[in-house]
């Protein structure tokens, strides 16, 4: 298959199409879970996918080490090669990873302020044309709504696409009548898609929580497969 | 002095740029008593640290070559080789952990684990050398071991265990607590040379008990008596020492230490961590390779009484001519004794034979397996095998990177050009990744090396020590050529010019390759080449592929395959199939979408995060692919992909960009493409050129 046939049949469109087209430039998306879900490999996923399109992704991470989470973007990128029988993967690997630039920050409770300041330095100073950002392991108990306009108003002021992914403890996820997970309640005004990860016996499915104005809370019918831990239909 | 070889130790000193290793070494010689007073780097009484022996590193505040010196302390015999903390000279730094036993990684307390710290680890890593952390310069402001020792198992994945507890930090940085002993130890005196012993202060017994147990659980997995003891609350001294070295030995473990060389702090306390934790030679498996039995691998046994094997694995011009440094792995090395060099297949006379103290020498009559010595007066390379004349080994070639960077110089006149070859075959000796030609069409000398810095040192040190005056051209990138498709040829090679004639035709197609730099495959049949010209077509293809027709550089990831030819009963040879192999290679290599590759550089800057901004504007400008950042607390580290031909004079323009507080490493990573429009440039430049100089 070749690459544009490859982003054309990627279940990543199902899941816009349920979703008006995507979460779109100036507004954020969230994905939650609890820990140890596949939620890092969701984003890569979807980072993945708009690399793909020839889109620079910028990709924040808060952990101790950067070559764990490259790891990460080869082990995907092989397995949606290999699934989908990509023609010269070696190339296109090479091109789209100079779209890619990872930025981490280990420091224990490094303020979105701060994280803010260095994506605009990489942005404008170092000339990188990001469309995406994704942001993983994003932290509501240390930042909350104030944190969350901020980045809302840097993705309007940049023309952003943003995905974060949070984890929560198994009584924060409990959902009320709606589908909200009680522990993103208090922000649910702040972004504007909302996926869970829901797992199953067999799998993780994805439901769409929130989806622009509405709450729809249903099915988005694509799942995670836990083996390879890509997104699937 | 007695041979105990269980007493012996040969370590090496590692570290990232400013940590302060040559003051470790040099208060470590201090304190082993054998030099009087002591010296800093860059020091106010102008005499500079004893290890740093040439004048140009003093002048630079950094050690460029590794001298080995010998040290006694508790009647154990350590050799040290001090190791050139700057990637350009990586060379010399892997070379000295071939002959290392033994290693301690030094960190700065504030600066912690740097790009410098990652890449001497691999190598370490690479080398299997068993290492000790000494966490240095805990008196700065700043100071946080703590901090490092998690980014030790973090960012290098070391099993990093704290044996010492700091007592006050920064400018209160008193001594330190010994979490086997469960004492606190100060170091006083004029210059720390005497250790009073005292009991824990009482504010930190509980943060002294914790950390203890720390280190307990983690000695307990390398020891099942300890673990035992351990339980019982009967865990004695040796027990954990023992289980330490076990651990450390393994290399499954990485005992650090504190201190801070500059203050006379904790660096007695590191040398009997070296004493304790680190392997003696027998506890090193070293292997050579049996020349005579098609390179079979054979065990070396660190006896004196064995057949002798050593190593040189350092030339140094002395005052009083050539200091090889050699370490010795098996047998005994005897004044007046026989060796052989196994790679020029010359035997040879032992004269004098030293023990080094970085500037001063001593001279002794044998030296055995263990051991690192000095001897005078030989004719070898750096690298060689001397053994005893009844053997054929060969110890392991060391892993030697290709050149990336070459410069032309041009002597001022004839005594320079003299003193320049002079200078020139001693570098080359030296130093493997140092290289010279003559370019046969400019008639120019050239040198080719790992980076500008490199080179730089190398004419500095010929103007210094050789009196050679010379200009240098511009710095110029090795540059490859390469193809993208496929493309058949069909050549015939034909000459009747009286006498005999010459024919030979070859048909086939050349194709990328990916595996390595040039293949060649036969799959004629029938013989419509005979067998005995095949393999000039292999040589003609290879001579096509020296000099590419873009900017004449060597092409590489080339596949070949003939499959089809034909030949003539009289007029047809050896000389006549390799003409045309050539011949079909020049004609199908135009046709075969040939490229320019260009070598590309991992490069690694680290620097205060007010300063991000122009470090990625730097690299952007460079044409850098940013690969990934990391921001810790105030410092950002910048990890780029960049190629070569960019960086010249970056280290001066992120200096001034940075007010010096910035500073990177870069090593050689991959060739990659040349973009379009600058191969362009590139190609009308060299052409244009070349039409000037005909």
């Amino acid at each position: 298959m070749v690459r544009t046939e490859l982003v054309k049949r990627s279940p990543l469109r199902l899941m816009e199409k349920s979703m008006h087209g995507g979460v779109g430039k100036g507004n954020i998306g969230i994905l939650v879970s609890k820990k140890g879900i596949g939620k890092t490999a969701c984003l890569v996923h979807i980072a993945t996918d708009k690399l793909l399109q020839d889109k620079h992704v910028i990709h924040v991470s808060y952990s101790s080490r950067t070559d764990h989470i490259i790891s990460w973007y080869e082990d995907i990128f092989k397995e949606i090669a290999r699934k989908r029988n990509l023609e010269s993967a070696m190339t296109v690997h090479d091109e789209i990873i100079k779209k890619r630039v990872i930025m981490n920050f280990s420091q224990e409770g490094t303020k979105t302020e701060q994280v803010l300041t260095s994506l605009r330095s990489m942005i404008r100073d170092g000339n990188f044309k990001a469309e995406a950002i994704v942001i993983d392991g994003f932290d509501f108990k240390k930042g909350g709504n104030d944190d969350l306009e901020q980045i809302k108003a840097f993705a309007v002021e940049l023309d952003l696409e943003i995905w974060i992914s949070t984890s929560m403890e198994q009584e924060e996820l409990k959902t009320d009548k709606n589908g909200v997970p009680k522990g993103m309640q208090p922000y649910i005004d702040n972004f504007c898609i909302l996926v869970n990860l829901v797992p199953e016996r067999e799998f993780i499915r994805l439901q769409l929580v929130k989806d622009h104005g509405t709450i729809p809370n249903e099915d988005l019918h694509i799942k995670l497969d836990p083996k390879t831990l890509l997104i699937a239909e | 002095m007695s041979y105990d070889i269980s007493k012996m130790r040969n370590i090496g000193i590692s570290a990232h740029i400013d940590s302060g290793k040559t003051t470790l070494t040099e208060r470590i010689l201090f304190y082993a008593q054998k030099i009087h007073a002591i010296h800093e780097v860059r020091g106010k009484d102008g005499v500079g640290a004893t290890m740093d022996s040439m004048e140009l590193e003093r002048e630079r505040g950094i050690t460029i070559a590794s001298a080995s010196t010998n040290v006694t302390w508790n009647n154990h015999e350590i050799n040290i080789i001090d190791t050139p903390g700057h990637v350009d000279f990586t060379i010399e730094v892997e070379r000295a952990l071939r002959v290392l036993d033994g290693a301690v990684l030094v960190l700065c307390s504030v600066g912690g684990v740097q790009s410098q710290s990652i890449t001497v680890d691999r190598q370490l890593k690479r080398y299997n050398v068993p290492r000790l952390a000494f966490i240095n310069k805990c008196d700065r402001v700043g100071a946080n071991p703590f901090k490092v020792k998690n980014q030790l198992v973090e960012k290098l994945d070391l099993n990093a265990v704290l044996l010492q507890l700091p007592i006050g930090l920064e400018d209160k940085f008193e001594g330190l607590i010994d979490l086997v002993t469960m004492k606190a130890y100060y170091f006083e005196g004029a210059a720390g040379e005497q250790i009073r012993e005292d009991e824990i202060p009482e504010d930190m017994r509980g943060e002294a008990e914790e950390k203890r147990e720390e280190l307990l659980d983690a000695a307990s997995m390398f020891s099942d008596e300890l673990a035992e003891a351990y339980l019982e609350g009967e865990a004695t001294e040796e027990m954990i020492y023992d289980a330490v070295r076990r651990g450390t030995l393994e290399r499954q473990m990485v005992p650090v230490l504190l201190g801070s060389a500059y203050k006379n702090k904790g660096v007695q306390t590191l040398l009997d961590a070296v004493v304790r934790y680190l392997p003696e030679p027998r506890e090193v498996h070293n292997y050579a390779l049996d020349l005579d039995k098609d390179e079979e691998q054979v065990e070396l046994v660190s006896d004196f009484q064995e057949k002798t094997v050593a190593l040189a694995f350092k030339l140094e011009e002395g005052q009083y001519g050539q200091l090889t440094y050699l370490r010795i792995y098996q047998g005994t090395v005897k004044k007046g004794s026989e060796l052989y060099n196994v790679r020029s297949r010359k035997r040879f006379k032992v004269g004098r034979l030293i023990r080094m103290h970085a500037d001063t020498m001593a001279d002794i009559n044998e030296a055995y397996a263990g051991d690192i010595v000095a001897l005078f007066g030989i004719d070898c390379a750096s690298g060689d095998t001397f053994c005893d004349p009844s053997l054929n080994y060969s110890l392991t070639s060391m892993y030697v990177p290709k050149p990336v960077i070459s410069l032309a110089l041009y002597p001022k006149d004839k005594k320079a050009s003299d003193n320049m070859s002079k200078a020139l075959a001693r570098f080359t000796k030296e130093d493997p990744t140092f290289r010279t030609y003559v370019d046969e069409e400019s008639n120019q000398t050239i040198i080719q090396g790992m980076g500008e810095l490199h080179l730089e040192v190398y004419i500095e040190r010929m103007k210094r020590e050789y009196r050679a005056e010379v200009e240098t051209g511009m710095p110029q990138v090795a540059y490859r050529e390469t193809i993208t498709s496929r493309a058949d040829f069909n050549y015939t090679h034909k000459k009747q010019t009286g006498g005999a004639g010459q024919f030979g035709r070859v048909a086939g197609y050349i194709e990328p390759f990916h595996e390595g730099d040039y293949e060649f495959v036969d799959e004629t049949k029938g013989g419509v080449i005979p067998r005995e010209y095949i393999p000039a077509c292999d040589a003609g293809f290879k001579k096509g592929m020296e000099k590419g027709a873009l900017i004449g550089f060597p092409i590489v990831g080339v596949r070949v395959v003939v499959n089809d030819g034909s030949t003539h009963a009289v007029d047809s040879s050896e000389m006549a199939f390799q003409a045309a192999a050539f011949g079909a290679f020049r004609e199908v290599y135009k046709k075969a979408g040939p490229i320019l590759l260009e070598p590309i550089m991992k490069v690694s800057v680290d620097g205060p995060n007010e300063f991000q901004g122009n470090i990625y504007a730097g690299l952007n400008q460079r044409r850098g692919v940013i690969v990934s950042s990391n921001e810790d607390g105030s410092f950002s580290q910048v990890e780029a992909e960049v190629p070569l031909s960019e960086m010249f004079g970056y280290s001066t323009v992120l200096r001034s960009m940075t007010q010096g507080k910035a500073e990177f490493t870069m090593e050689f990573l991959k060739y990659g493409k040349v973009p379009q429009s600058i191969a362009e440039e590139l190609i009308q430049e060299i052409r244009k050129k070349n039409e000037k100089s005909s």
